[in-house]
């Protein structure tokens, strides 16, 4: 997921343009690699990254950069790391630009590619989890009942408080909530309507206290009771309830996305990268990291390692299977500067 | 002895330099280079007639002129006193004002704006003080709304405000006040006629340079603003980070630039009269 911090995004044209390259002495034995950072970097390093270095002898180096750092490299000529390892969305932005590679299917020798998720596995980028965003609340403000569809949700009558949903910032806003909570069919939600979207959440609207735009203001607001219904990404709100907050989520009608990996074609170390990438996508590695994450693994053989109360958790098992949508990245691409325009216009008014 | 232009200007020249490679030439490289992809110049005033008369942007432009505008008066109201406060101080108080001031910027936008967050949420301490006492009976709705949003810019901005204002209190010669009372004026006559007139250009500058700081405002509004509360630079924020469209980020850019260097032209000249009448 791109839940990038606020503040260094100011600082990134410059960052990009003007930091010396990253690069040290070592060079051929290192591969760089983009993640969301914070503790997802701790629970990489332990699951793969370290065990990579015992393996191969290469290390690995965790850097943060937002999507436009690095369109930014790309454009600058000056790709300083290997592996991105992001949302599918912004992995397409960077193909459609031209600034990756094909993943080396045919060269893996840790993974199968047949075990992984067809939905996920793609020429030029292989999704390494599963996210969803699901449907929480608060157990104190809902005791007894409690919404269990997006059209609940909207049912502000019977399901009163204050309410958040994803903020254009996140990448989407949840405009595939709003059409189902308008009655469209899940398998007719694409190509969406962004006028009947944003005319579902206009009405929507007064009960929204906050739009969030990064998972860590998401799950400040539910655990601070700033809001008692939103949506929200599975792993975000699991890690609150592990540690007692009165919240609870359904898993109907939720989204599934899909964090992934690629490679630039001008990256230093494309050879260590396509290893790596390799690497992480084994069953046990997966099932390792997945189990931490509390997001679902993309290789299939990944599932006789999980417990099946591990698997109840993720996005992927049984519990989730039977009600979510794979989000379709390629109509969010395609139509990124029509949604952002029809947003601001909307929200500014 | 006054230095030299020579020497000035070699004293100058590491930071100069500094500033220049940093900070002008990413700056020019970023809207050169997106403008550049536009095309032509008819094709540039095109998109920029597009973008910039767009809803979006001109309803961004009036939030922001308009918040800005709101915090700066905020700021001097409630700043005016306080330098005044600080300029009257001596000893002990006057560093224990004075810290009160300086030592909450010693951390992070981020972590104050935090901080306001803890107070001001719908559980936060304000409330649940209002709700003790009976006060209310509703949580009062402090953040997440322009109340959030101006309550954090002002709390910000405020020691621009009062370190400028200082500096022109401090400067008004004591001689003249006593003179205006010895002569019979009440302490009201003395402030109205001697001492506001003598702190204006002070105020024009604090004005100018907290509505010119507000206008660039981002992580304050970003965390504790509504949905509606979207300020210019957020918008380019928007433009550069989620559709990657940067000749439209850089034409916005050219706009808030603009409005600041005119702003600042203002405030080089009115602190250079001040200067002059020292």
């Amino acid at each position: 997921m791109t839940d990038t911090m606020i503040l260094p995004r100011r600082l990134l044209l410059g960052a990009a343009l003007a930091t010396p390259a990253l690069r040290g002495a070592k060079a051929a034995g290192e591969v760089i690699v983009r993640t969301p950072g914070g503790v997802y970097d701790d629970i990489m390093r332990q699951h793969v990254y370290d065990p990579f270095t015992r393996e191969t002898g290469i290390t690995v180096r965790p850097v943060a950069a937002t999507g436009a750092k690095l369109i930014a490299m790309f454009r600058a000529n000056n790709v300083e790391l290997d592996l991105i390892d992001t949302g599918d969305k912004q992995l397409l932005a960077l193909e459609n630009m031209g600034a990756l590679a094909p993943i080396a299917y045919d060269q893996w020798r840790w993974s199968k590619p047949e075990d992984i998720e067809p939905e996920v596995k793609k020429t030029y980028q292989c999704g390494n989890f599963t996210y969803a965003t699901v449907l929480a609340y608060s157990k104190t403000a809902f005791p007894n009942a409690h919404p269990n569809s997006w059209a609940e949700f909207w049912d502000a009558g019977r399901f009163p408080g204050p309410r958040m949903l994803a903020d254009a910032a996140t990448g989407s806003p949840n405009f595939e909530f709003a059409l189902l909570a308008d009655g469209v069919p899940k398998d007719q939600i694409y190509p969406i309507d962004i006028d009947r979207a944003l005319r579902a959440m206009t009405r929507i609207r007064p009960q929204i206290r906050r739009f969030w735009d990064t998972g860590a203001l998401s799950a400040q607001m539910m655990s601070d009771q700033e809001v008692v219904l939103g949506s929200i990404w599975n792993g975000r709100l699991q890690t609150l309830i592990d540690r007692n907050a009165p919240l609870a989520y359904t898993w109907n009608e939720h989204m599934i996305q899909v964090q992934a990996l690629g490679v630039f074609k001008d990256a230093r170390n494309k050879e260590g990268a396509q290893r790596l990438a390799d690497f992480m996508m084994q069953p046990n590695v997966q099932a390792a990291y997945a189990k931490q994450l509390i997001y679902g693994p993309t290789n299939k053989q990944a599932q006789q390692f999980l417990t099946a109360e591990e698997k109840a958790r993720m996005p992927g098992g049984e519990n989730s299977q039977r009600s979510g949508f794979y989000q379709n990245i390629n109509w969010w691409e395609d139509n990124r500067d029509r949604v952002n325009r029809a947003w601001s216009r909307w929200v500014l008014r | 002895m006054p230095l030299s232009r020579l020497t000035a200007w070699l004293l100058l020249a590491p930071t100069l330099l500094l500033l220049v490679l940093v900070f002008l030439v990413p700056i020019g490289w970023f809207i050169g280079g997106s403008l550049a992809e536009l095309g032509t110049l008819s094709e540039i005033w095109e998109e920029a007639d597009a973008v910039l008369f767009s809803g979006a942007v001109g309803g961004a432009i009036l939030n922001t002129n308009w918040i800005a505008a709101l915090v700066t008066l905020l700021v001097l109201l409630i700043g005016y006193p306080m330098s005044y406060a600080l300029s009257r101080a001596k000893g002990l108080v006057f560093t224990a004002i004075l810290l009160c001031i300086v030592l909450p910027y010693f951390t992070s936008t981020i972590v104050r704006t935090y901080a306001w967050m803890v107070l001001l949420g719908r559980n936060g301490l304000i409330n649940q003080i209002l709700l003790g006492i009976g006060l209310i009976n509703e949580p009062l709705q402090l953040m997440y709304n322009r109340t959030g949003v101006i309550i954090g810019m002002t709390y910000v901005l405020l020691p621009y405000m009062v370190l400028t204002l200082y500096a022109a209190m401090k400067a008004v010669d004591q001689r003249l006040l006593q003179a205006a009372e010895g002569m019979g004026a009440s302490p009201a006559t003395v402030f109205l006629k001697v001492f506001m007139p003598l702190t204006l250009h002070g105020v024009i500058a604090g004005v100018l340079i907290t509505f010119i700081l507000a206008l660039g405002f981002f992580v304050t509004p970003a965390l504790m603003g509504g949905p509606g509360d979207i300020m210019i630079a957020m918008l380019i924020e928007r433009e550069v980070e989620l559709t990657y469209n940067w000749p439209t980020a850089a034409l916005m850019t050219i706009v808030l630039l603009t409005v600041t260097l005119i702003l600042y032209a203002f405030y080089a000249r009115i602190s250079d009269q001040g200067e002059a009448r020292r």
